[in-house]
């Protein structure tokens, strides 16, 4: 039986959107780190190198750096390889600022720590109108 | 947010939808961001790229309605009374003979330069606006994209800006306006994070150095640096970009250099922290070891101006060039804005660095424009870090000499 939570949270971009959990306790930066046509996290190292983020639900500490982070989930989102949501402990204006050009819901300030709740493969439904993640874990046995 | 009735309208669509819709990014960001208020802004640094898309595979229909977007902003004239720069874009615009360049993409940068010219845009195309003649004055209020030129220009020349990305800064050239957030707020401009610096900072890339340590330790923050003389602008440039690399550095204050730092008191607004982080001769070492990662000393390439080169630094690597020859099947390219290489055209710089095999690559950089290379010899640590993901090149990050010896020889010859 699916074992189900929910983590309230601040909306920061608001939106719905559910898709398959990519969790890493680390940063990212979309300029340089990923490449905007497939989606692939190319940063050398990066602990997502390889991984494509189209679709997911991408829980990461922040994004940080680039001024061309809105132009590359731009692009991705063209191409349909943009993440489904944002799931952040911090928030970086920048991609913030991507999010609110291209509708992809932002969330932040979790009530409860977002990397011992969610793994890589839960679904995860994203609710930023009422601040509320909706997790669906893969498997208990994976934990 | 509090909007006046102008703004509001604008908002509904009084001048139109693509006005409408550029007025709600700024909102919706301001409100994201925490911003009370919208506020003038003196002085843009917009980017107007086309992608080089095609080369990477995205479809016809991606380009068109990118392109679109970037037409339609075009369509609108600047703010009256907003200096607007533009940032590099992803192809040299009249250098037809680099190969690397498509001539497709060529075509369509140089369309949309018209059309940017016509609406006000200053088609600078470059990373460091700072060194062709945007250089705002302490306290203006800015929207510039290209990190690394918004940490010069809140650390080094005082300006406010906050970290602005494609549409934002269109917003704010075409509307004057920008939220009010962050580090354009007095007490958003406090340090965060002390750093000692006890290394002998000789050379630029010493600075990059330091920047690309500190930013991995400060990430979103605002680190200060303490215990250094004033740096060139040379020195300062590399300083900005890595701390904009390694980190989402958006200001720091080097005490006795910033503008409103005069001290390491007034940086840290009269609370300087008792713990710090200390730069010695060792993290320096181990600093430029984290980007030389290798696996042999054969080298295609020597990449240059990152961010793109100032006349002193093209005068510089002309006398080490002067006489030499580039190795065969080396790369050399220096890259800088085209206003720069006019004045390389007179000094004769230009000529020296063709004679010896070198380039200098304007409106563009290497990385942005996802050249094939292999291993890549660079005094930006912005340059190694990116080029390692977007060329997937391996990269050695050295001082100018260094470089400029490993092109002539052809392949990595240590520091020297």
């Amino acid at each position: 039986m699916a074992d189900t939570i929910d983590i309230r949270g601040h909306g920061v971009v608001k939106g719905y959107a559910e898709g398959e959990a990519l969790v890493a306790d680390t940063t990212l930066s979309f300029w340089g780190e990923v490449d905007a046509i497939t989606g692939k996290v190319i940063g050398v190292g990066h602990p997502l190198e390889g991984i494509s983020l189209g679709g997911r639900v991408l829980v990461i500490r922040s994004t940080k750096g680039s001024s061309g982070t809105p132009m590359v989930l731009n692009l991705a989102q063209l191409e349909g390889n943009a993440p489904a949501a944002f799931v952040n402990v911090e928030v970086d204006g920048l991609a913030a600022l991507g999010c609110i050009v291209n509708e992809i819901p932002m969330m932040t300030e979790l009530e409860r720590d977002p990397f011992e709740l969610i793994a890589t493969g839960d679904h995860v439904v994203v609710n930023a109108d009422e601040g509320v993640l909706r997790v669906t874990r893969k498997s208990t046995t994976q934990r | 947010m509090e909007l006046t009735g102008e703004q509001q309208a604008v908002l509904d669509g009084s001048q139109g939808d693509y006005l409408a819709k550029c007025m709600r990014w700024l909102v919706e960001w301001g409100e994201v961001m925490g911003a009370k208020r919208l506020i003038k802004v003196d002085n843009t640094h917009a980017l107007l790229p086309v992608p080089n898309l095609m080369a990477q595979g995205a479809s016809k229909e991606t380009m068109d309605r990118y392109m679109a977007d970037l037409v339609e902003a075009c369509s609108h004239g600047t703010h009256p009374g907003c200096t607007c720069t533009v940032h590099a874009a992803f192809v040299t615009l009249d250098d037809l003979d680099v190969p690397e360049n498509d001539p497709e993409q060529v075509q369509m940068q140089k369309d949309l330069a018209v059309l940017a010219s016509d609406a006000g845009f200053i088609p600078t195309f470059t990373c460091a606006p700072y060194l062709v003649g945007n250089v705002p004055l302490k306290g203006e209020i800015l929207a510039w994209t290209e990190s690394s030129a918004v940490v010069y220009a809140n650390s080094i020349l005082g300006a406010r800006t906050t970290r602005h990305g494609t549409e934002s800064a269109i917003a704010a050239s075409l509307l004057g306006l920008v939220p009010e957030f962050g580090v354009l707020l007095d007490e958003n401009r406090k340090g965060t994070l002390r750093i000692e610096v006890k290394a002998e900072l000789e050379d630029p890339p010493d600075w990059g150095a330091l920047g690309y340590f500190a930013g991995k330790a400060a990430g979103l923050g605002i680190p200060v640096f303490n215990g250094i003389r004033r740096p060139s602008q040379d020195e300062a440039k590399q300083l900005c970009a890595a701390l904009a690399t390694s980190g989402g550095v958006t200001m720091c204050h080097i005490a006795g250099v910033t503008p409103e730092a005069p001290t390491i008191d007034a940086a840290f607004q009269g609370d300087v922290p008792e713990d710090y982080l200390t730069f010695d001769a060792e993290t320096l070492k181990e600093t430029y070891e984290s980007l030389r990662v290798r696996t042999g000393d054969e080298i295609d390439s020597v990449i240059l101006g990152c961010p793109h080169a100032s006349i002193n630094e093209l005068s510089k690597i002309a006398a080490l060039l002067k006489g030499k020859k580039v190795a065969k099947g080396v790369r050399l390219w220096i890259d800088t804005a085209r206003g720069t290489k006019g004045n390389a055209d007179r000094m004769g710089y230009t000529e020296i660095i063709e004679a010896a095999g070198g380039r200098i690559l304007c409106d563009t950089c290497p990385t942005n424009m996802r050249i094939p290379a292999k291993r890549i010899v660079t005094h930006g640590f912005k340059q190694a870090h990116y080029a390692r993901g977007m060329v997937g090149a391996e990269v050695i990050i050295a001082k100018t000499e260094a470089c400029i010896r490993a092109a002539v020889a052809g392949r990595w010859l240590g520091d020297g």
